[in-house]
């Protein structure tokens, strides 16, 4: 099992700038992040006007303030978790070809 | 629930990971699970053969905690790596369930339902929650899942304010971290403990204080040995009796009143009754008696204030007479004692408690007890009079407003970023905080379910009863708090009508069995589960405080050398100490626990995330700029929390505070101005002390 850095390492360390974020990851945050504050400040705020809406027995508004958000924030963390897997296994494919075609004109 | 022994952690020789490790742990849960259902249904049979109801409170609170316990001293150890962050190996599944009830502490098991209950969709606009509460603690996830957990994961650190050093270097990012994260989990953990005394006193009918001590001995077993190895398992233990302890209620209703206990799927059907029951309520001839009867007290206090001393004296000739009339009739000793208590010891007091009583009666004395309509978002009215208006506008902001806090305070909560710590990768990490929602959505879903279904019983059945057949779970709650349940026929009637009984919001939950009717074992499993919720948090807590206390503050000086097991040995007894101090000013019951737990997610919020989430994605963000931001960010909630706390109002100048409410925004959300004003600072310092680019080198040859 590789040993993660011991206590002394990380307090020794200076300063470090974070490394440049991906592009795609940071849309990926944004996107996400978009819907998120659209379904709960955006429709929380006009909660009172959905209320008159009703769907199969639930005031719309109630309704999504309290099961609809949630079930989309759930949504929004699983999706993230997996489209960030999916980018990263795309890079280490990315680089494994790459480091495999350096190797072809090598050998 | 079983036998101490049988969820075993995994020990240091054992595989730690790979599938056989999964597997191993899979089959551990499962057989956990089957000890704790095995062990209700033997109570529920012990409880038919006659089992006394005195001792199965004390049952459930002594056998939950020594499993726990037994899991702490399984799980101790003075390895640094496993005490601080459990050796990286929990598998996102456990570790997504142990920050779900790391996360559900008392506020969400005990008062979030009662919370739903009296406030309906977002309560007043001097006081706003509701829904606010549950969409801030699930969608603060999102933040913690997109933002923070996995970049901290990546850095491999041990503590929260581990991240401004490494980040930023220098002293000062980590000392005020360290403060910021000691001062919002103190407030938080106060108030968890403030909940295991409430819990354990109706339990076992020992005093609050004693009370508090018992559930201690719980938590230091487990957190003092084990560090975040032993409170990781535990945590995950406590889980699952909080999830049964919580569904088995709600299911129980549901069926009872809908014929299907998934009650998040169909409570839907009791909203618009709740509507129509609202509605006859406001009509009913006996609620305007009440309510009438309440004005009545109200004004006899106003009138009372407008000539304390004149008002204290009469009340003085009254009391007087009393106790003579008492004396004539060989009254007992108790009851005079008693009646002379009751009054105000000088005018100071007795303005206070006046204007305390006041404000109550006049709260009740409004239409349905003061409660909001159940489902209708936001008081007031957006077409109806200014007044109304105003109202309306008031609590759509204060709701916002506190949602935003709560998301925010999510995100900076160092307990629950700790968590995230333990996972093996980072990948590792974002499943965790996905598992993590889904075990806290499990609980949510059900809350405000929870919270319907409880009102429609009480309106149904519990309005227009007797007041001579009242239960006899509402006397015995009302002994150990009247400001929990307090019932008393306001009119004269013999009739229980809604206006007149009061429900405070620690209750709801705890009384529910009790309400729904359920067998006795019932109330000891939702105690037990609320002590879980509580122990679970505070374990985290006091773990997270006193690392920060001697990783960040006593050892962040380079000069101090000891070895990392010296460290371990220190960390363990300032928690001791952390944990005495907390029961000692939890003793003084300093506030209900959802107001100070909200209150540490404001400060949380506008200290941590701000110069965290610019530190992680802002090259340019500067040591002095994340300084300068935690402080003004921290500063702002702060200085507005206190501005509007009675005592220091009284105390200090009034020049020296904020003037009235901020765009009337409660004190409670004070972190809405402090993150906004915490990042701004902290990017203008940023761009102003910033490196000066580097000159191009003149070349000396040419």
């Amino acid at each position: 099992m590789p040993q993660p850095p011991r206590p002394d390492d990380a307090e020794k360390a200076g300063p470090f700038p974070p490394d440049l974020h991906d592009v795609r990851h940071l849309w990926l945050k944004a996107g996400l992040l978009l819907l998120w504050a659209l379904v709960s400040f955006v429709a929380t705020y006009f909660a009172r006007d959905l209320e008159f809406l009703v769907v199969a027995g639930w005031p719309l508004g109630y309704w999504i303030a309290t099961q609809g958000a949630v079930v989309v924030f759930i949504g929004i963390v699983v999706a993230y978790g997996w489209a960030m897997n999916r980018f990263e296994r795309q890079d280490a494919e990315r680089a494994a070809a790459t480091a495999g075609e350096a190797d072809g004109r090598h050998g | 629930m079983a036998e101490p022994g049988s969820f075993s952690p995994a020990g240091p020789e054992r595989p730690s990971s790979g599938p056989a490790y999964l597997w191993r742990l899979h089959r551990i849960l499962a057989l956990y699970v089957v000890g704790v259902a095995g062990f209700l249904a033997l109570m529920t049979w012990a409880e038919y053969q006659g089992l006394s109801r005195h001792w199965i409170g004390p049952i459930f609170l002594f056998l939950t905690v020594m499993v726990y316990a037994g899991i702490g001293v399984y799980g101790r150890t003075t390895d640094p790596e496993e005490y601080y962050v459990a050796g990286r190996r929990i598998p996102p599944l456990y570790n997504g369930m142990a920050a779900a009830a790391d996360w559900m502490s008392a506020a969400s098991f005990i008062s979030l339902s009662g919370a739903l209950y009296l406030q309906g969709f977002s309560g007043t606009p001097e006081q706003a929650g509701g829904l606010a509460y549950l969409l801030g603690w699930t969608g603060g996830f999102c933040l913690v899942a997109m933002l923070i957990a996995p970049h901290l994961r990546a850095m491999g650190l041990y503590t929260v304010p581990e991240f401004f050093h490494v980040r930023f270097g220098g002293r000062w990012p980590r000392v005020i971290a360290a403060l910021a994260a000691v001062l919002c989990s103190f407030t938080y953990v106060v108030a968890q403990i403030y909940g295991v005394g409430l819990i354990a006193s109706r339990l076992t009918g020992v005093q609050f204080e004693i009370g508090i001590m018992l559930g201690l001995g719980g938590v230091l077993l487990c957190s003092f040995l084990g560090g975040m190895r032993a409170i990781t398992w535990t945590q995950v233990a406590q889980y699952v009796v909080l999830l049964l302890a919580f569904l088995i209620p709600v299911s129980w209703l549901a069926y009872k009143q809908l014929g299907n206990p998934l009650a998040p799927l169909v409570y839907g059907e009791q909203i618009s009754k709740i509507a129509g029951l609202e509605a006859q309520l406001l009509d009913s001839p006996a609620e305007y008696q009440v309510v009438q009867t309440y004005l009545r007290r109200a004004q006899d206090y106003e009138a009372r204030l407008t000539d304390v001393e004149g008002a204290l004296e009469r009340e003085r000739e009254k009391g007087r007479e009393r106790i003579r009339a008492l004396r004539a009739q060989g009254a007992d000793v108790g009851l005079i004692v008693s009646a002379s208590r009751d009054l105000p010891r000088d005018a100071a007091t007795a303005r206070e408690r006046w204007t305390r009583e006041m404000r109550e009666n006049y709260e009740r004395a409004r239409p349905l007890g003061g409660l909001p309509r159940h489902s209708q978002a936001y008081a007031g009215d957006p077409h109806g009079t200014p007044e109304e208006q105003r109202d309306y506008e008031l609590t759509r902001r204060n709701f916002l407003a506190l949602m935003f806090c709560l998301m925010v305070g999510t995100a900076g909560l160092p307990h629950l970023l700790t968590r995230y710590y333990t996972s093996p990768t980072v990948s590792g990490a974002r499943a965790s905080v996905a598992w993590s929602l889904f075990f806290i959505a499990l609980l949510y879903l059900s809350a405000p379910a929870l919270a319907v279904l409880v009102k429609f019983e009480v309106m149904q059945n519990l309005v227009g009863s007797s007041f001579d057949a009242l239960p006899n779970w509402m006397a015995q709650w009302a002994r150990v708090d009247s400001s929990l349940l307090s019932v008393e026929d306001v009119n004269g009637d013999g009739i229980v009508q809604f206006g007149e009984i009061r429900l405070g919001a620690d209750l709801i939950m705890l009384a529910t069995p009790e309400l729904g009717g359920l067998p006795y074992v019932v109330s000891g499993l939702v105690a037990a589960g609320g002590l879980a919720a509580a122990l679970s948090t505070a374990d985290g807590l006091l773990l997270t405080i006193s690392n920060a206390m001697v990783r960040d503050l006593y050892f962040s000086d380079a000069q101090r050398k000891a070895s990392p097991e010296q460290r371990v040995i220190l960390t363990k007894f300032t928690l001791l100490a952390v944990a005495l101090s907390a029961a000692f000013v939890a003793a003084l019951k300093p506030s209900e626990i959802l107001p100070m737990v909200s209150a540490s997610f404001s400060l949380a919020a506008s200290a941590f995330v701000p110069a965290m989430v610019l530190g992680i994605f802002w090259r340019g963000t500067t040591r002095q700029g994340a300084v300068a931001g935690m402080l003004v960010g921290l500063g702002v909630t702060v200085y507005y929390m206190l501005s509007h706390v009675s005592v220091l109002r009284a105390l200090l100048p009034p020049w020296l505070l904020a003037d009235g409410l901020w765009f009337g925004i409660q004190p409670i959300s004070a972190g809405v101005f402090g993150v906004p004003a915490g990042a701004a600072v902290a990017l203008v310092v940023s761009w102003v002390t910033r490196p000066a680019p580097e000159l191009p080198r003149i070349r000396s040859e040419i």
